[in-house]
């Protein structure tokens, strides 16, 4: 009997779709930009692009809640034509144009909009659309406004491709300054903190995450901070072993207090049954902003007084 | 519109001293069997439960290899014929088909075709004379847009039969066809290969359990038994009780009908004591 | 319930004009009819002939190719295994696919056709042991054993994208999963061309094993009897279908019911001469996907449903609607 090989054009076949895929992604180059006579701007973005505009952007869609916010904090909200459904602060943000989702976003909804500008958060997901927007020859610049760090080289980034790099310098100055004056000195024994993302199955933040350093700005400690990534599942075990003062929850309407003590097993959890649970607002402390200084002193003041109850740091 | 050309020297069919043992039994399949099925012969294999006959069939078909000895299609060794030629020689009926999807009747007999077209080319009007000649001779021609799920068996089996006629081969061979068929059916099949063999000079080779239908149609009777042809020639000469009564392992008599034909009668066995 | 061939032919072709049209026609961007002829004829606002040329025709085309082989693999691997229920990926090849993809996520690959490059290899790791698993003692793909064998890989493949999902990076999950669930942006003419020439040799493989894949369906004993070289046509079938899949999936993800529903309405409506239904179920396959993919766009704008839900939502009452008229319709 013959003996079971391949079609022999397998082989063939592999490595042209390599040779194929190879030639596909044929890095786009930016081009574009308003042209009025102000001269051309180019950074490097968080993902090593150069971004080139042939002068100063003035019609810009973000799609990132963080870089929306980051365009008004500059002054810049007027030259805003596009946002996701998710930008909500500034209040002024929901005037603008909302074109859909920031992860895996709707090309042609941007497209629409004519921008001469795209700020795009740096995740894989985002991948695609940053090959499309390319292809139509949209200028694109991918930000990772993940930690505190991030903001002031982000704002620089911003301000320059808008032809206002002296906005860039102050907003980041001021913020370090402000930062600084804001954060306390690591006290003795600081607050230890849970942070719930979500509370069945249980997912908590690590130490790459803008909240531990929020955390730690204020005083306290992610008790979590030797889970290495952004975020990551826990055990209820792990929780109730590591016993923190406080549980920290986040929210979009911080009014309403989440029954945690109603979860299974959360009970363990000595700060959820003693209602030692903060609410947070979901956009202040979801990502970083140049409102970091406020919100760092208004979580330092809320810590210290939830876990009072305790006896305190 | 016949299929064998005439003049054809030496059998269509033949095996010559083949042996086969399976992995791990214990004892052959088949062993130093020998017999041949020339045009215009209608020959039956008969013989006990796992006598060897299927294995027979498939030696000489080339699907199973051999151990030792030939099997020869048109004189040539069955293992050398590529599949489609091998198709338009020999047309293979066998014991069961269940299409996976719902055919036509002269969607299933076109198949027949397939092994003169080749991938690409498009039935011609010679195919289409071929299939409408298998369909009449098979008496299937008024089912032609019927489904093959709806047809009785007798019916099914006529059209797998006009298939492997559509093929226009040299030889037909049969692997227990009329095992679920009644009287009539049965009768009508045979009938037909009879024909076949006699009058369209095909080398037609059935093997079958019904020993009296095969004895009354076939020139040649083959009895296998262990795996080896124990008797080889006409029925009249088959037949004979004693040794069926061995073959087989229980009391057999032998009838004669009124045109010759022996007709095989087992004997009932009293509840105590018996010819043993 | 069958058609004759001119009206069939006629409704076919009626089908991939409608679906290109709506394809071209639709999109975020809310471009009028007239606008988009224009950008067709090369006329217009260049912003309008990019989004036209850039983004909706590569789009429009890769749909039809991706939903065209799929639909032939499927139409394939129904005859190769003779079951009905076969569909593309049921040989284990989107628990391959989908282990790649997120594999090379989880590990943070950067490069834009590091994906891509990872499902297709996860794919052929999965073909390759699906294979080795499928063939019974002398070297014959059993069709049984293979399909026993795509269930168990692509259970074992399943089972460790989970894992790997559940330790990820909120981030990374979510765009581990947007991949999984299939959608055809992102890739432009490049893309196309390469899977356009990369899909010619396999379609070409499956067109000639037509015949023998109409024998097979009655069973290999008689496929064999009747001509047919079962082995060869099962090794060929089986790598031309899973390559071609493959390739679909590394392109835009894993899109199902396309490859398990197409075939078999065009089964009911013509019947199983595959040299027929094979090319047919190429048409309508790849128009129904671009239909989907235009719902998909535009059902729930500006935000993008995965083209898979279309698929199945659409595709399975059209489906049912169809299965009780043929039931009916038997004699």
């Amino acid at each position: 009997m013959a003996s079971p090989r391949r079609s022999p054009s397998f082989l063939f076949h592999s490595i042209g779709l390599v040779a194929a895929l190879c030639c596909a992604c044929a890095p786009g180059r930016d081009a574009g930009g308003s042209g009025r006579g102000a001269p051309p701007v180019s950074v490097v973005d968080d993902w090593g692009r150069t971004v080139r505009l042939a002068g100063p952007a003035h019609r810009i869609v973000s799609l990132a809640p963080a870089s929306t916010e980051l365009v008004f904090a500059l002054g810049l909200g007027g030259r805003l034509v596009g946002r996701t459904t998710w930008c909500d602060y500034p209040p002024a943000a929901r005037d603008v144009p909302d074109v859909g989702n920031g992860i895996a976003p709707s090309v042609e909804a941007v497209a629409a909009r004519r921008p001469d500008l795209v700020l795009l958060y740096a995740s894989e997901a985002d991948r695609a659309a940053l090959g499309s927007l390319t292809r139509i020859g949209i200028p694109v610049a991918v930000l990772r406004l993940d930690r505190a760090r991030d903001l002031a080289r982000d704002a620089r980034l911003v301000a320059t491709l808008a032809g206002e790099p002296a906005a860039g310098d102050s907003l980041a100055d001021a913020f370090a300054a402000a930062l600084a004056a804001a954060t306390r000195p690591a006290p003795a024994r600081p607050v230890r903190v849970y942070v719930d993302v979500q509370s069945d199955p249980p997912i908590t933040v690590g130490r790459g995450s803008y909240l531990t350093e929020i955390i730690a700005a204020a005083g306290g400690r992610n008790i979590f901070d030797d889970i290495g990534g952004g975020s990551g599942p826990v055990s209820l075990e792990a929780v109730a072993q590591r016993d923190p003062d406080v549980v920290v929850v986040l929210a979009s309407d911080t009014t309403a207090a989440p029954a945690l003590e109603r979860g299974a097993g959360w009970g363990a959890v000595a700060a959820v049954r003693a209602g030692r649970v903060l609410v947070l607002d979901g956009s202040l402390y979801g990502h970083p902003s140049p409102r970091m200084p406020a919100a760092v002193r208004a979580l330092a003041a809320n810590l210290a007084r939830v876990s009072a109850g305790r006896g305190g740091p | 519109m016949t299929a064998a050309p005439a003049g054809d020297a030496g059998p269509a069919l033949a095996l010559v001293r083949a042996t086969i043992r399976y992995p791990g039994a214990a004892a052959a399949a088949l062993r130093d069997a020998s017999f041949a099925v020339s045009p215009g012969e209608c020959v039956g294999i008969v013989g006990p439960n796992g006598a060897g006959k299927t294995t027979a069939l498939r030696a000489l078909l080339g699907s199973a290899p051999l151990d030792a000895g030939r099997a020869l299609v048109l004189g040539r060794d069955a293992a050398g014929w590529a599949p489609d030629a091998l198709a338009r020689a020999v047309g293979v009926v066998g014991q069961r088909e269940e299409p996976a999807f719902p055919v036509t009747v002269i969607e299933a007999v076109r198949m027949g075709r397939y092994a003169h077209l080749g991938p690409w080319r498009g039935l011609g009007v010679s195919d289409h004379d071929a299939v409408a000649w298998a369909m009449a001779r098979a008496d299937v021609a008024a089912l032609a847009d019927r489904w093959a799920e709806t047809l009785s068996g007798g019916e099914w089996q006529r059209v797998r039969v006009a298939r492997a006629l559509a093929q226009e081969p040299r030889a037909l061979v049969l692997d227990e066809p009329t095992s679920s068929l009644d009287v009539r059916h049965e009768m009508e099949l045979f009938e037909l290969v009879a024909s076949l063999a006699r009058a369209d000079g095909l080398a037609a080779l059935l093997v079958s359990h019904h020993i009296n239908a095969a004895a009354r149609f076939c020139d040649r009777l083959v009895l296998v038994a262990g795996g080896a042809v124990v008797a080889d020639g006409p029925p009249a000469d088959v037949l004979d009780a004693d040794r069926l009564s061995a073959v087989f392992d229980w009391p057999i008599a032998v009838h004669r009908l009124a045109d010759g034909a022996p007709q095989l009668l087992p004997e009932r066995r009293p509840a105590a004591g018996g010819k043993r | 319930m069958r058609m004759r061939r001119a009206p069939f032919l006629a409704a076919l072709g009626a089908a991939a004009v409608v679906a290109l049209l709506a394809g071209v026609l639709v999109g975020g961007a809310h471009l009028t009819g007239r606008e988009v002829m224009a950008a067709l004829g090369g006329r217009g606002a260049p912003g309008t002939r990019a989004i036209v040329w850039q983004l909706r025709l590569p789009r429009v085309a890769l749909g039809f190719l991706v939903g065209g082989v799929l639909a032939v693999a499927g139409a394939s691997l129904q005859a190769l295994v003779r079951n009905p229920l076969a569909d593309p990926y049921l040989l284990g090849l989107s628990g391959g696919a989908g282990l790649g993809a997120v594999l090379a996520i989880a590990l943070g690959l950067t490069a834009p056709w590091a994906v891509p490059l990872a499902a297709f290899v996860g794919s052929l790791a999965t073909i390759t042991l699906v294979y080795r698993l499928g063939r019974a003692a002398g070297g014959a793909l059993d069709s049984r054993v293979l399909l026993l064998a795509g269930v168990v890989v692509g259970a074992f493949a399943g089972a460790l994208v989970s894992g790997i999902l559940a330790l990820s990076e909120s981030a990374q999950t979510r765009s581990a999963l947007l991949w999984l669930m299939g959608g055809l942006g992102g890739v432009g003419w490049a893309g196309v061309a390469a899977l356009a020439a990369y899909s010619v040799p396999g379609l070409v493989v499956l067109a000639r094993e037509a015949r023998a894949l109409d024998l097979l369906t009655l069973g290999e004993e008689p496929a064999r009897h009747l001509g047919a070289d079962v082995a060869r046509t099962k090794r060929r079938v089986y790598a031309a279908a899973s390559l071609l899949t493959a390739a679909a999936v590394a392109a835009s993800g894993i899109i199902g019911f396309v490859g398990l529903a197409v075939p078999h309405a065009i089964r009911m409506l013509r019947g199983q001469d595959h040299r027929e239904l094979l090319p047919a179920s190429f048409v309508l396959g790849g128009a129904f996907l671009v239909l989907a993919d235009a719902g998909a766009r535009t059902l729930f704008a500006p935000l993008e449903l995965p083209v898979g839900v279309i698929t199945a939502l659409v595709g399975v009452p059209l489906f049912a609607v169809l299965l009780r008229r043929s039931a009916r319709g038997w004699p």
